[in-house]
């Protein structure tokens, strides 16, 4: 077997998303809307790990600031367009990677040309005001392709996830237990029956299985306690001890084993709450020919909860390693795989059922789909986002923003600063932009020009706080105000390589459907070195 | 042998930079806004207006490590405004490294990672001055360290960052001037983490040793006996099988047809077993001890890295006090906090560590405890009393014979309830008082 190039290029993030995701970042069209510093920075850590294309559409010459901050610009391209020229530096970083520019405006190209827009997978929006953006989200959220939006100013970077919905079923958990010890299915039950403890030799006592120990201590408890598995505090101290007397010696590593997991055995097996949720939901109840697969998937393993699966998911199948010998552990493994196995086929073929009553043919979706949702099942996500209308206009969250602000420490400050300064540009054409706070001692000192800008952003601050109806201002909000005259609309280079790192890798994310995403707005302060999560 | 001299000596600038092409109008105009003008957060000693200055003129930076990390520092550094920078490493580029590591192309797979890395920075922001050296950081004595103002560590050794931290704590002991900031970023995979270590005042990168995750180790005897998992076939090819039947031949993980040999022994191996699972990747990942590396978490923690270095030298505004840890598996997490720096830590503590043993330990399980106890893991720790006698030598062979029979005596024949024990590493520069008590 020879390993190719390009595995071997990709290896060590094949191991992170391996050859599905992969195929899924090669499918992939990203368009950026800006050149900015923090949108190559984006494009940089997209473009290395191999998506199939991307467009940068920016209309701008590139002036001495842009070629200052930005590693894909230098001095000699001074004058030229920054999507062209941006594109070519970016294209050198992978020969697999397509990269194409417009070099027209992005404002003109939403306002006539929306349509534009719609051939991409993903569109990250660097730098666009806030009417223009609006348009964008809309027409992209209806069309089901994401949108991110990415500021960075000064030490402070944020940016949102826009898309309808996200689902996921590699949310890649920590481990995937699934080992049925309180219910266990016949097979397992009589593979457990065939252990005789006592008749043992001491080398193969102090190899059986852990889940036979459990299993074995934990069908006679129930046969002396009307099948009810241990619950409080003392029986369960006292099903421990039971296996602790079972044990022959401290070296016994699989009884060790056997009490360090005999938790498990206590806790029941159930449909997990977040995975009901997603049965309860309307897109589960009513399947239409646009259903997505995961979609008919969830309803394929809800109908099989509800017969065969007597209110259990299909079985993941998989055994995690324990001290036993091989053929032991082995023939342990087969039992689960087996069961999962037959599971697998019991939902393809509600899957085809549920295919064909909405028109479709059973390749619609492949086994190793099943399979993989199966093995899942308890670790499926859905992620519903709320539109950028519903932020800006018809629902802010104005209780939420209202409660975080009150806290000096909380990061939303940063938030409001933001969509501040957004205000503020759509008036006046430009960002706050002056030194505006003073110490004795300084070679300069406030003057009415530099306490004007900051009582002008002031304005635009409580102008968003009341529509807000937010009256309890905080006193640090000041301290920010100044903060973001002083950033006065700046990239620096770290900060726009920061923001690249976290906006690509919610990109990847999306793009792969695996790895769980944000939701749905996070800002990093580069003041503090710390980041929030909010739901905006 | 002029050659070899070369490749073992820092290499200036091939060409000072054409002073013209430094600065163009607007050039540093972003970072001027946050240079020129005070802040609400800054330190009182900002001056405004004068951070250019110290950034173009006044301070060294090195760069250790010119990997995945590395690329991206050496990149930051140079946007923002530093220029006098040197950059270490010892390897020489893969092929694997290109879907991070962006100052290499193809054609520069086997050239080294330092060379290739400082002349690329050069060649794209005018007026830096990237000068490296190919070779490990141990070749570097405390003047070349104390030279720089700054260290920057972009590594993926657990070893070599435990022995620049010493090396600088060493180097600051008693006399502030000599402290030289460390800044340390880590990954693996979607998690990182980035800090700020003053050397002698916060926390040290032996103070948290503890955090390291522990690499699974497999059995020996479940490998020769009782394999289950694909990983205990490959570790019998490797660890048993290769000095079997390849006696004598040293195992190059780099070698595509070495891999490929343990690749067919494991899995012949498996198929004996009904073991499944046993692939190609996989055989590599456990005899190399892979660890996942993407852009873009190398991206987020050298820049973090690189925001608190020019916030140091520029006093623009506070410095992380003084550990970040970062996950993005699940949504973007970060997780800010002081790690406390530890009194007993055997490279910037000044108490000993207290270790209750068991009286009858001998010294030879108790050097095992050493080298297994999360807070101290020493590869290969040699002892000594307090009254200078020496317990148990590791090196050199001298003394290692010498004190040999020691190591089946009880340690209590050695030393005394409640005594000393100075314990030290020859592969790192630290000395650690262990008092025992005998329970």
């Amino acid at each position: 077997m020879n390993i190719d190039k390009k595995t071997q290029k990709y290896d060590r993030q094949l191991r992170l998303w391996q050859a599905s995701g992969q195929a899924a970042l090669e499918n992939s069209k990203v368009c950026l809307i800006n050149g900015t510093a923090t949108g190559c920075e984006i494009l940089k850590d997209l473009v290395l790990p191999g998506i199939g294309s991307f467009t940068v559409v920016d209309k701008k010459e590139v002036d001495g600031a842009d070629a200052g901050i930005s590693f894909f610009l230098d001095e000699d391209r001074i004058g030229t367009n920054r999507a062209q020229a941006v594109t070519e530096l970016l294209q050198e970083l992978n020969e697999d990677v397509r990269g194409f520019y417009l070099a027209e405006d992005p404002i003109s190209l939403i306002e006539n040309r929306l349509d534009y827009f719609l051939q991409f997978t993903i569109v990250i929006a660097t730098d666009i005001p806030e009417k223009p953006l609006l348009k964008l989200s809309e027409a992209l959220w209806n069309a089901n392709i994401p949108l991110f939006i990415v500021r960075t100013i000064g030490f402070i970077g944020y940016f949102r996830i826009v898309q309808p919905e996200h689902t996921v079923v590699e949310t890649h958990p920590d481990s995937i237990m699934d080992l049925r010890l309180d219910v266990p299915f016949p097979a397992l039950e009589q593979y457990a029956k065939t252990f005789d403890f006592d008749s043992m030799d001491n080398m193969d006592h102090g190899h059986i299985p852990y889940v036979v120990i459990l299993l074995k201590y934990l069908d006679q408890w129930k046969k002396d306690h009307d099948g009810k598995l241990p619950c409080t505090s003392a029986e369960k101290k006292q099903f421990k001890q039971i296996i602790e007397s079972g044990r022959r010696n401290v070296d016994e590593e699989n009884f060790a084993e056997a009490l360090a997991n005999a938790w498990r055995a206590f806790t029941a097996t159930k449909v997990p709450h977040q995975v009901q949720e997603i049965f309860n939901d309307p897109a589960c109840e009513t399947l239409t020919a646009n259903s997505s697969s995961f979609w008919i998937l969830a309803r394929a393993i809800r109908d099989f909860v509800a017969n065969e699966g007597q209110g259990l998911l299909p079985l993941a199948g998989s055994v995690p390693d324990m001290k036993a010998d091989t053929s032991t552990y082995v023939s342990l493994q087969t039992i689960y795989r087996q069961k999962a196995k037959a599971e697998i086929a019991i939902v393809r073929s509600h899957v085809n059922k549920i295919l064909n009553s909405i028109g479709r043919t059973s390749d619609f979706i492949h086994d190793d789909e099943i399979d993989s949702f199966c093995k899942h099942a308890a670790f499926i996500q859905v992620i519903r986002y709320r539109s950028l209308k519903e932020e800006y206009i018809s629902d802010p969250k104005k209780a939420d923003i209202d409660r975080w602000l009150q806290d000096p420490q909380d990061n939303i400050v940063h938030y409001v600063l933001i969509r501040a300064i957004d205000k503020f540009y759509e008036a006046n054409n430009r960002y706050p932009d002056a030194a505006t706070f003073f110490i004795e001692g300084d070679p300069e000192e406030a003057t009415e020009e530099s306490k004007s800008e900051f009582e002008l952003l002031k304005t635009y601050v409580n102008i968003l706080l009341s529509e807000w109806q937010i009256t309890n201002i905080p006193d640090h909000l000041d301290d920010y105000i100044h903060e973001i005259c002083r950033a006065g609309g700046s990239e620096l280079p770290n900060m726009a390589s920061l923001l690249g790192g976290l906006v690509s890798q919610e990109v990847i994310k999306l793009i792969t459907r695996q790895y769980i995403p944000l939701n749905n707005t996070s800002i990093f302060d580069g003041i503090k070195s710390a980041s929030s999560t909010y739901i905006l | 042998m002029m050659a070899a001299t070369l490749m073992q000596t820092d290499v200036p600038t091939p060409e000072d930079s054409d002073s013209s092409k430094k600065v163009w109008p607007g050039r540093w105009s972003h970072i001027n806004k946050i240079l020129d003008r005070r802040g609400p957060f800054c330190d009182k000693s900002f001056s405004p207006g004068h951070g250019e200055d110290i950034l173009l003129n006044q301070c060294r930076v090195l760069v250790i490590g010119a990997g995945g990390l590395g690329c991206e520092i050496l990149k930051n550094l140079a946007l923002s405004g530093f220029k006098d920078i040197e950059v270490i490493d010892m390897d020489t580029i893969d092929v694997s490294n290109l879907n991070r590591q962006f100052l290499f192309r193809p054609a520069d797979v086997g050239s080294p990672k330092a060379k290739v890395a400082a002349e690329f920075i050069m060649k794209r922001v005018a007026g830096v001055k990237v000068s490296y050296y190919h070779g490990k950081i141990q070749d570097k004595d405390d003047d070349y360290y104390l030279g720089f103002h700054l260290i920057i560590c972009g590594l993926d050794s657990v070893e070599a960052r435990r022995w620049i931290n010493a090396t600088l704590v060493n180097i600051a002991q008693d006399d502030p001037e000599r402290i030289r900031v460390l800044i340390d970023g880590g990954t693996e995979g979607f998690k990182g983490q980035a800090r700020v270590i003053i050397p002698t005042v916060t926390s040290c990168y032996e103070c948290s040793l503890d955090m390291l995750n522990k690499q699974t180790a497999f059995p020996i005897c479940t490998i020769a006996n009782t394999p289950r998992l694909p990983e205990h076939c490959i570790e019998w090819a490797s660890v048993i099988q290769w000095p079997k039947e390849r006696e004598g031949e040293k195992m190059d993980t780099d070698d595509p047809t070495h891999i490929q040999w343990l690749y067919d022994v494991a899995l012949k191996r498996a198929m004996e077993f009904n073991i499944t699972g046993v692939t190609y990747s996989l055989t590599q990942g456990v005899v190399k001890n892979i660890i996942p590396a993407i852009a873009s978490t190398n991206a987020i923690i050298a820049a973090a890295c690189c925001n608190e270095a020019f916030k140091i030298v520029t006093t623009s505004q506070p410095y992380l006090n003084n550990y970040m840890m970062y996950i993005g598996n699940e949504g973007v997490y970060t997780y800010t906090f002081e790690h406390q720096k530890k009194d007993d830590c055997p490279v910037c503590g000044n108490q000993s560590a207290f270790l209750d043993v068991d009286k009858e330990i001998t010294v030879e399980d108790f050097i095992e405890l050493l080298k297994e106890k999360p807070t101290i893991q020493l590869k290969k720790p040699s002892l000594t009393t307090d009254t200078n006698e020496k317990i148990y030598w590791q090196s050199p062979p001298f003394f290692e014979q010498r004190t040999r029979p020691n190591l089946e005596k009880r340690l209590s024949e050695l030393v005394k309830d409640s005594g000393t024990i100075i314990v030290t590493d020859s592969t790192l520069p630290i000395s650690l008082n262990v008092t025992v008590s005998y329970v």
